[in-house]
C-alpha cells in the first residue's frame, strides 16, 4: 500500500516491487507489533471479562494486513526471488553458489569427497 | 514428612516475588507468555541493506569537489550515440489529442487485419 511506502527510496540492494513490498511491510510491522503483542495478550488472558477480549479481537482482526507478520516473505537481496532463499545468506540458491564460488562469502567453501 | 499446601504456596508466593513471576497457583491462562515473547519487529525489519554513500551523498559533502559517477557518464554517453542515430525513446505525449492520434492508428491497423481475415 503506497500510504505505507517510504517516500524516498532507502534500499541499497537489489530493487523491484516485491522487495519494495516487502521492505515496507517488514517496517509497518515493526511499527505496529507493541499494539498487536498488547491486543494478543488481552485475547489470551481468560481472567478478563468475555465482552473485552472479544472487542480486542476484533480490533485485532480490523488491523490492516501490512501489519501483520505472515505477510513477511524473506526474499533474495541479489535477485528479489522469493523460493529457495537461503536464510543465512538472504540469497537464492543459485545467487549463492555463484558468489561463494566467487569466494564472496566468507568462510564458505566448495565441498568434494 | 509431609508438608501442607499452604506452606508449598506460601513458598511459592515468595519465590514468584524475589524472582519476579507471577503467582498462578492453579495455572489459569493469564496470556503471560505473550508478554514473555521478545518483539522481533526490529530485527525483520532490517533485513534489506539500507541504502549508504551514494555519490549524490559525496557530491553534497563535498561541493568544492568534482565527483565523477562512471557508471552514470556512461550511461549519459550511450544516450547520446543512440538519440543521434535516431533511436531514442519518443517525446513525452503532452495533451490527449497527441495521445489519441497513436490510439487511433493502431485500432485502424486492427481494424484492416481483421477484415482481411
Amino acid at each position: 500500500m503506497s500510504m505505507f511506502r517510504a517516500k524516498k527510496l532507502d534500499l541499497g540492494s537489489f530493487v523491484n516491487v516485491k522487495v519494495i513490498r516487502d521492505h515496507t511491510k517488514r517496517k509497518v510491522f515493526a511499527e505496529n507489533e507493541p499494539e498487536r503483542q498488547a491486543l494478543r495478550y488481552i485475547i489470551r488472558n481468560l481472567a478478563l471479562p468475555q465482552r473485552t477480549r472479544v472487542q480486542a479481537q476484533l480490533q485485532l482482526a480490523q488491523m490492516h494486513c501490512y501489519t501483520r507478520p505472515t505477510q513477511i516473505r524473506n526474499r533474495c537481496i541479489e535477485g528479489g526471488k522469493g523460493r529457495g532463499v537461503l536464510r543465512d545468506f538472504k540469497m537464492t540458491r543459485y545467487n549463492f553458489r555463484l558468489n561463494a564460488l566467487a569466494g564472496k562469502l566468507p568462510g564458505v567453501k566448495k565441498a568434494s569427497w | 514428612m509431609a508438608v501442607p499446601r499452604s506452606r508449598i504456596l506460601d513458598l511459592m508466593k515468595v519465590q514468584c516475588r524475589i524472582f519476579s513471576h507471577t503467582f498462578n497457583p492453579e495455572g489459569q491462562r493469564l496470556g503471560n507468555k505473550v508478554l514473555r515473547q521478545r518483539l522481533k519487529g526490529p530485527a525483520l525489519a532490517s533485513y534489506y541493506p539500507r541504502k549508504m554513500g551514494t555519490y549524490k551523498d559525496l557530491q553534497k559533502a563535498y561541493p568544492e569537489w568534482e565527483v565523477i559517477n562512471e557508471e552514470e557518464e556512461h550511461r549519459r554517453e550511450m544516450l547520446k550515440i543512440i538519440k543521434a542515430r535516431g533511436k531514442g525513446a519518443p517525446k513525452k505525449k503532452r495533451t490527449a489529442e497527441e495521445s489519441k492520434k497513436f490510439k487511433n492508428k493502431k485500432r485502424a491497423a486492427e481494424r484492416a487485419a481483421g477484415t482481411a481475415t
